[in-house]
């Protein structure tokens, strides 16, 4: 397997871009990242598009195809690849893999989805296809209402307290406001918070991240193929994909998801490093207890202390182990397909040193994708060159 | 006998083959390929994993609204998705429930009063 760079970024603003064809939306990433790549268009080899419900909520498919045309790329294959929410980091990891096993040199990826334009109900059923709906759809769950289940559990083996998940959300929202791509950027009171509709018990509606449109596109090239492209090449250490349980009940544990422990696992053991060497993790915090449940899955905090930490400040820009800069899927919003594209943006950014949120001397990044109930995952990590 | 007869019973399949127990839907056995699973019926009683409160329901539930889903981890071993009665006693995680109707694809449970 060869090694593979990241060398070109791009992304819309995420929020509400009502009236914009969804195709624009990912055109646009895709120009910016391939105009930042300064590469010709001729060697791109493949595209990969991550989106979930362009056909229900926009009446169109075959979207690689369509973005592919608008940029007048060469006859290659052109491929939408869905995961639910995870389809971001899957297309990702597709064009990792074509260029790690030599099928082309270079390809482009892009996440892109439309959602505010249609009304809430029409969304919220496109979005409960990713849940069983043999099993568990039938008990009137949902999204929210999965993550109801896990902060229950969380507040009764750890005594977890609505206070303490409120510093998740205060953080996320917080970092939202210092990066303009983010929807929902806010400062929040533990009050304000508390005070929120309620949703799904415990979860309220400042636990739940907002509906969004948004594209984000990213160009990958081999490590040994960098000529003809600018800027500083960020290094994939490992793109890692893994599936767990489609349903309820086939997680052993409602506080954790198997598909993210063996991703991290692996991603890990690929890249030959520890979680201590992670300097700034982008993870799927599409409810502020997601973010508690998955940075103990990823073993950047120690099972139970999710919480805890974001309360003590660690997991803020500054402490020990800084997640979601960006303000995350609760602040910086969750564009479904593109969030997966849209975390491995921020990270770039966190690695050239050029994000409106920095970490200081980040060296090593981690995305962290999550699909349905936990059925799709992907893990990636990032380096810097030396 | 009418005792049992009375008592909702909750509808799984079993493998001929390898005489693994799983949720209805399978296709096949999970664990052996077998296409030959035999509909049984197993006890509703477990105890309560968790549960949320739906308040924001999907369009077809929006009637019942607010509702409890609890998940139960049933004296069988398996785990299930099905909803509280309203007018049960509030759930608790570790809660004992029974299950008390079972209608279509709606699994209805309620909290073992002791």
């Amino acid at each position: 397997m060869r090694d593979v760079s990241i060398v070109g970024i791009g992304s819309t603003p995420f929020g509400r871009h009502a009236g914009t064809p969804i195709e624009q939306l990912g055109v646009q990433a895709a120009v910016e990242a391939l105009m930042d790549a300064g590469i010709d268009r001729s060697r791109i080899g493949a595209l990969y598009l991550g989106n979930f419900i362009s056909g229900p909520l926009n009446g169109k498919e075959v979207l690689a195809g369509i973005v592919a045309d608008q940029l007048g790329l060469p006859n290659i294959p052109c491929t939408k690849v869905e995961g639910a929410c995870a389809s971001g980091g899957i297309a990702f990891r597709h064009a990792w893999l074509a260029i790690a096993s030599g099928q082309c040199d270079a390809a482009l990826v892009v996440g892109v989805e439309t959602m505010t334009h249609a009304p809430t109900a029409q969304t919220t059923a496109a979005l409960n296809c990713a849940m069983d709906n043999e099993n568990d759809g039938p008990s009137g769950l949902t999204f929210p209402g999965l993550f109801g289940l896990a902060w229950r559990i969380h507040a009764d083996r750890y005594g977890t307290t609505r206070e303490q998940v409120s510093a998740v959300v205060k953080k996320n929202k917080a970092n939202g406001l210092l990066n303009p791509l983010a929807q929902m950027g806010a400062t929040l009171t533990d009050e304000q918070i508390a005070a929120s509709a309620s949703i799904c018990d415990p979860l309220q509606l400042y636990d739940c991240c907002p509906a969004s449109d948004g594209a984000a596109a990213l160009v990958l090239v081999a490590s040994d193929r960098l000529s003809g492209t600018q800027g500083l090449p960020i290094d994939i250490l490992a793109a890692v994909q893994t599936r767990g349980s489609p349903r309820i009940g086939g997680h052993p544990d409602l506080c954790s998801f198997d598909a993210t422990v063996s991703a991290a696992r692996r991603a890990y053991e690929m890249a030959g490093i520890t979680p201590r060497d992670v300097d700034v993790v982008e993870l799927h915090d599409c409810f502020s207890v997601a973010e508690i449940v998955d940075s103990e899955d990823l073993g950047l905090v120690p099972r139970g202390e999710g919480a805890i930490w974001a309360v003590e400040g660690r997991t803020a820009v500054g402490g020990q182990i800084p997640i979601n800069p960006s303000g995350g899927l609760l602040a910086k919003g969750h564009p479904v397909g593109a969030t997966g594209v849209g975390q491995l943006y921020e990270v770039v950014r966190q690695l050239r040193g050029t994000h409106p949120n920095q970490v200081r001397d980040a060296e090593i990044g981690m995305t962290h994708n999550l699909g349905g109930a936990g059925v799709a995952c992907t893990v990636s990590l990032l380096r810097r060159p030396a | 006998m009418s005792e049992a007869h009375d008592t909702p019973m909750l509808a799984m399949v079993r493998c001929a083959a390898c005489g693994r127990v799983d949720t209805p839907r399978r296709v096949v056995c999970s664990a052996c390929l077998s296409h030959q699973l035999e509909s049984i019926a197993i006890s509703g009683e477990g105890l309560i994993a968790s549960f949320t409160t739906i308040r924001r329901a999907p369009t077809q539930f929006r009637d019942r609204a607010p509702y409890d889903v609890v998940v139960v981890d049933l004296d069988s071993g398996l785990r299930v998705t099905g909803r509280l009665d309203p007018q049960s006693v509030p759930a608790a995680v570790g809660a004992g429930v029974r299950l008390i109707s079972v209608q279509g694809s709606d699994t209805v449970f309620a909290v073992s009063q002791t």
